[in-house]
């Protein structure tokens, strides 16, 4: 058992293939995370935009996800790119809309308090809004993580390497232990991503949760 | 007046709060301006004004992400003082609310009490040692006894830091312990301003008069002092102490006097009943053989020391003494019916 699942993992070079996938999954996590808290801070900041953006950003998310991979071809061919695209597009939504309900949920007598200190508009924002939107910020790239994890995994399919490219193959060549190493490591790594984000939000929640 | 603790008292939605936000602008007028010895606030930049106001309310407020060092010591360290600066004000302002500074700068708002919380709220107000504190039922959240243990160490605090401060409570009990003058708001309008004493024996309306309940006057006898309840004393109810029984009973009698004062013999003064004198045998004697002793007693002397003195030393009353005259008759049993409310004097 265990030499079958080595031979596969050496055969099918799978160290290399997971420190390809991470290093996808981690560029389109962190544009992602940048891209989401922008537009959660912009959409705070023009309140009216944001009824239509969130429309839009739901509209996207309802595309199935190998759909969306194909659309993609067109505009940005086959490849890493389309699929890092795919993941940011996807992980905008649950960031920008958690960012945006964590600025605007902030408690009225805290950001009375912080007016009434004499702080300035961008010292509340950054200093008692931001912070205090922290745990529903990791909340929602907690769950992009778990969206890119498995678009990363689907854009295997189209080129862009990974651990989706040996599960492609064993699809192809009818292997199913190549599908069951690849498979089962990508759950693990999945779960382990999931656990980490989960402490990290947990740990954020009782340093700034309110109370 | 500098250093002066102004009560804004009032009802629901008298305006109490309001006035107070629009010190520092959190709400603005629509008409009229508010002056801070005598500059318009609406002329001075609104972050720098609020900098140098306090402001602590009834919710506290203290930032749950920040340990109480961060939340005392956020505007100093906006406006750029050194981490020592910081932190040695920090402390002091710690010592000043009682509060250990090692036990408590590194802890979470959440791990602190309510109490404890209020008094951390209390010390980032006073943070950029401002002129003027406003506060808003700051007490009003904490339960009766810990209300009551604040009250007392802000009432200390208060003489050590001499700020003026405007202080809104719906607690007429709150506004008589801390007070310097008490302001009654009904409708956004200010019904009255005046010390404890002043709102209870002159009430400007009945709205004054129930709020401060001056019917049952008894129940502010801590705030009231010998002048507010003796009776001033006509210099024709004053007797020397050789005039003889008989005269004084006539001149009693002309004057409609029922107590007069002797003055010398073998007491400096002393009171005679008129009751007493008609009781004697003899009337050819000085009047000075019947009278008893009288308890001398300041004008601003607090009535319930006053009565309780007068009952040690077993004299039948005090004596309101100015500049060595006697002025006022203070007499337990008149202060008796003026303090029980439905009896007044006649």
């Amino acid at each position: 058992m265990i030499e079958e699942i080595t031979a596969v993992w050496i055969h099918y070079n799978l160290t290399n293939r997971t420190i390809e996938h991470l290093v996808i999954f981690s560029t389109a996590l962190i544009l992602a995370v940048i891209c989401g808290i922008t537009t959660g801070l912009l959409l705070y900041q023009r309140r009216r935009l944001a009824p239509p953006a969130f429309l839009t950003l739901n509209t996207v998310q309802t595309f199935p996800d190998i759909a969306l991979l194909v659309l993609l071809i067109p505009i940005a061919g086959i490849g890493t790119h389309p699929t890092i695209i795919a993941c940011v597009l996807y992980s905008i939504l649950p960031i920008a809309r958690n960012t945006y309900t964590g600025l605007a949920s902030a408690s009225p007598e805290l950001l009375e308090t912080g007016r009434a200190m004499g702080l300035s508009d961008p010292e509340i924002l950054s200093l008692i809004r931001f912070p205090l939107a922290f745990p529903l910020i990791a909340g929602g790239i907690r769950i992009a993580i778990v969206l890119t994890m498995g678009i990363v995994t689907l854009g295997g399919i189209f080129g862009a390497g990974g651990l989706g490219a040996p599960l492609q193959t064993g699809i192809n060549l009818i292997r199913p232990d190549i599908i069951f190493v690849a498979g089962i490591w990508v759950g693990i790594l999945a779960v382990v991503l999931d656990g980490a984000a989960g402490g990290i939000e947990s740990m954020l929640k009782r340093r700034f949760g309110s109370w | 007046m500098g250093g002066e603790l102004l009560i804004l008292i009032g009802g629901s939605g008298s305006g109490k709060t309001t006035t107070l936000r629009m010190i520092n602008r959190l709400v603005d007028p629509d008409d009229g301006s508010v002056l801070i010895n005598g500059t318009d606030c609406k002329t001075v930049n609104e972050i720098a004004l609020r900098k140098n106001i306090g402001y602590v309310i009834q919710q506290i407020g203290l930032f749950p992400h920040m340990t109480v060092r961060e939340n005392i010591g956020l505007v100093p360290t906006i406006e750029g003082w050194s981490r020592d600066q910081v932190d040695e004000r920090v402390r002091s302002l710690l010592t000043l609310v009682h509060l250990p500074p090692e036990l408590y700068m590194d802890r979470y708002p959440k791990e602190l009490s309510g109490g404890q919380q209020q008094r951390i709220g209390l010390a980032r107000a006073l943070v950029m040692d401002p002129p003027l504190l406003l506060m808003d039922e700051p007490f009003g959240a904490l339960d009766p006894l810990l209300r009551q243990k604040l009250q007392d160490e802000f009432i200390g605090i208060k003489q050590n830091i001499g700020k003026t401060i405007v202080f809104v409570t719906h607690d007429i009990n709150e506004a008589f312990r801390l007070g310097d003058r008490i302001a009654i708001m009904h409708e956004g309008r200010i019904v009255q301003v005046g010390t404890p004493r002043d709102l209870i024996l002159h009430p400007a309306d009945s709205m004054v008069s129930d709020l401060v309940g001056s019917d049952s006057v008894f129940r502010h006898l801590e705030t009231l002092s010998v002048s507010d309840l003796s009776r001033p004393l006509a210099e024709s109810s004053i007797y020397p102490h050789d005039a003889l029984v008989h005269e004084v009973i006539r001149g009693m009698k002309q004057s409609g006097h029922s107590i007069a004062v002797v003055e010398g013999g073998h007491i400096p003064f002393g009171v005679v009943r008129l009751l007493d004198l008609a009781l004697m045998t003899a009337t050819d004697v000085p009047v000075s053989d019947a009278a008893t002793a009288v308890l001398p007693l300041d004008g601003s002397d607090p009535v319930l020391p006053a009565l309780q003195r007068i009952r040690e030393e077993g004299c039948f009353a005090g004596l309101q003494m100015m500049a060595s005259r006697p002025v006022a008759l203070f007499v337990p049993d008149e202060v008796m019916e003026r303090i029980i409310p439905g009896k007044k004097p006649a």
